[in-house]
């Protein structure tokens, strides 16, 4: 549905976006990850044909956005980031004017505009003046604009910005709704959305991309896993225990009394231990020498810390590569 | 023509539904009206009046400046928002991800704001009506000074279109169109000013108070109507060039 291939964007000196390539198949809900100005809006707005690409291609539905742009931009559905709406028009007048400028045909365009505001949940709000409604309200016209040409492509800039805890569950609710039988990008910032709604996650960060897959395969890309242990440990012998372990000296671990002889022990294991391995010898371990153990609670990766090492491990790259010339 | 209709509607229910016509309506009418009386009652006390000076002949023609110097007000002010404001708040990020041609945006706009132009000078009709109650109107003349007046008006819409679309200020936009047409209108003025020469041809030839003169008397100079036409298709075409650079901005 999407197929961007060695896209890069300058602003004159400073570069949004380089060499970025990547494809995004039919009825795939996919989240455009990365921290504030990594170039996701500057992204999205050359796949939506605002903005044109430096260098490049992008195929939306098949058709080249710079040699067809029409056509394009005819299968796209696209929010931009701050929902830029007119505040004279009434939420209905407004959605009137997409649905003609979408080409939607004359005797369907009551029905779509209809359906467009029951999905988007401003049925109630169809009378009222934009200049009137909400941030929230303005959030979900931009939606309903979206949806009004049934496009098989929805192209979503941080469509969550600016909504209460409510409001998010429920767009997040009709974004898992659309997937199926359309394609979603979608952008944010936020790791949770990404976990909430999409199957698939692209990060982009420095305008690269610097990683992509099912959330499964991200988070197995972190480098360490965590353990949490709670022991019953009066004579504080887990430490010693754990550092006699021939082999896990890899390992960090911290501990904190929660007093009664109780403790927790923080272990963070490095990638190149088997995990499975490495519980076993510990449970040994920490038998034999007399410490109780209450739990042992395998820590999963989040999204969260996938993300942030992504994104600072690039960081520190582009660091070294830095002097060369950018600045 | 992708979405031109689309366009010219919105753009008409927006130029309604905020104050901006209104206001502009009542000042365009104070001033004609103003302008209309005193003309009147100047004839009113004339003893004699030749065939081809009446009230509308003044109205429309040698009195002309001071319908012009309305326009050089109302014009402006009616075109600044037009691109300006769109980009001032991103509502030109919905817009052009539409698809929609950068021609059927810009002709849609521009023809709302003829339309809205042609609907401010429509109550002016009433004058003739009162004239044709004191005496005889030729609707000929009537007809081609209209014509003049939508002329002058087609460019001025059109400078000031392109003005809304160079920058993301309205005032900016306003001031640049104001400065631009009456630079325009001060080099008619040169008609009067300098000795015959080929200077002072070109300054008739761009003069909005000769054609006006011209038109009131019901001579259609083709010339007058290639001006006029000239500076609206290129004041259009530069538009559409300025905003399909916007996506290399």
């Amino acid at each position: 549905m999407i197929e961007v291939s060695n896209l890069t964007k300058d602003y004159g000196t400073v570069v949004a976006v380089r060499d970025l390539s990547f494809a995004v198949g039919k009825g795939e809900i996919v989240g455009f990850l990365g921290p504030n100005g990594a170039g996701k809006s500057t992204t999205l707005r050359i796949l939506a044909g605002f903005l044109g690409a430096t260098s490049g291609s992008v195929r939306i539905a098949g058709h080249d956005i710079a040699a067809s742009p029409l056509a394009a931009r005819r299968a796209l559905g696209y929010m931009p980031e701050s929902a830029p709406l007119y505040p004279e028009m009434r939420v209905s007048e407004y959605l009137l004017f997409r649905a003609r400028l979408k080409e939607v045909a004359r005797g369907k365009q009551k029905t779509a505009i209809n359906g467009a505001m029951d999905r988007a949940g401003v049925a109630h709000m169809a009378g009222t003046v934009i200049a009137h409604l909400s941030k929230g309200y303005r959030q979900r016209v931009a939606l309903a604009d979206a949806l009004v040409s049934d496009p098989e492509l929805l192209i979503l800039d941080e469509p969550t910005a600016g909504l209460d805890p409510n409001q998010i569950r429920e767009v997040r609710a009709l974004i898992s709704d659309l997937g199926g039988d359309r394609t979603v990008l979608l952008s944010t910032h936020i790791l949770s959305e990404v976990e909430a709604t999409c199957e698939r996650a692209l990060v982009i960060d420095r305008g690269r991309l610097v990683a992509e897959g099912t959330l499964e395969e991200l988070r197995r890309r972190q480098k360490s896993s965590s353990l949490r242990a709670r022991l019953r440990d009066p004579n504080r012998l887990a430490e010693a225990a754990i550092s006699a372990i021939p082999g896990l000296g890899l390992a960090t671990f911290s501990a904190d009394d929660t007093g009664d002889g109780r403790r927790t022990l923080h272990l963070t294991l490095s990638q190149e231990l088997d995990t499975e391995a490495t519980v076993e010898t510990l449970v040994r371990t920490l038998t034999a020498a007399g410490v109780g153990i209450h739990a042992l609670i395998p820590e999963q990766a989040t999204l969260e810390q996938v993300f942030s090492e992504l994104t600072a491990h690039e960081k520190a790259n582009a660091e070294k590569t830095l002097p060369e010339g950018e600045a | 023509m992708n979405g031109f209709l689309a366009v010219y509607r919105r753009e008409v229910l927006s130029l309604w539904v905020t104050p901006l016509a209104w206001v502009l309506l009542t000042v365009f009418l104070l001033l004609q009206g103003a302008i209309f009386y005193s003309i009147i009652t100047h004839f009113a006390s004339m003893a004699e009046v030749s065939v081809d000076t009446g009230p509308l002949q003044a109205y429309f023609g040698q009195e002309s400046i001071f319908l012009l110097m309305t326009l050089l007000l109302v014009c402006p002010a009616l075109t600044m928002r037009v691109f300006a404001e769109e980009r001032r708040s991103g509502t030109i990020e919905a817009l052009l991800t539409a698809p929609v041609t950068a021609t059927s945006v810009v002709l849609g706009k521009y023809t709302a704001l003829l339309t809205t132009y042609a609907l401010i000078w429509l109550p002016t009709l009433l004058y003739v009506v009162i004239l044709r109650k004191t005496g005889v109107v030729d609707w000929g003349v009537v007809a081609s000074s209209y014509l003049g007046l939508l002329g002058i008006g087609a460019a001025y819409l059109s400078l000031g279109t392109l003005m809304s679309a160079m920058t993301k200020s309205q005032l900016v936009a306003l001031l640049l169109t104001i400065f631009l047409e009456f630079g325009l209108f001060i080099m008619g003025v040169g008609e009067y000013i300098f000795d015959p020469g080929l200077f002072r041809d070109v300054c008739a030839h761009v003069s909005m108070m000769g054609q006006m003169e011209d038109f009131s008397k019901g001579i259609l100079d083709l010339r007058r109507v290639v001006f006029d036409g000239t500076v609206t298709a290129l004041g259009l075409f530069v538009t559409t060039r300025v905003v399909d650079s916007w996506r290399w901005g």
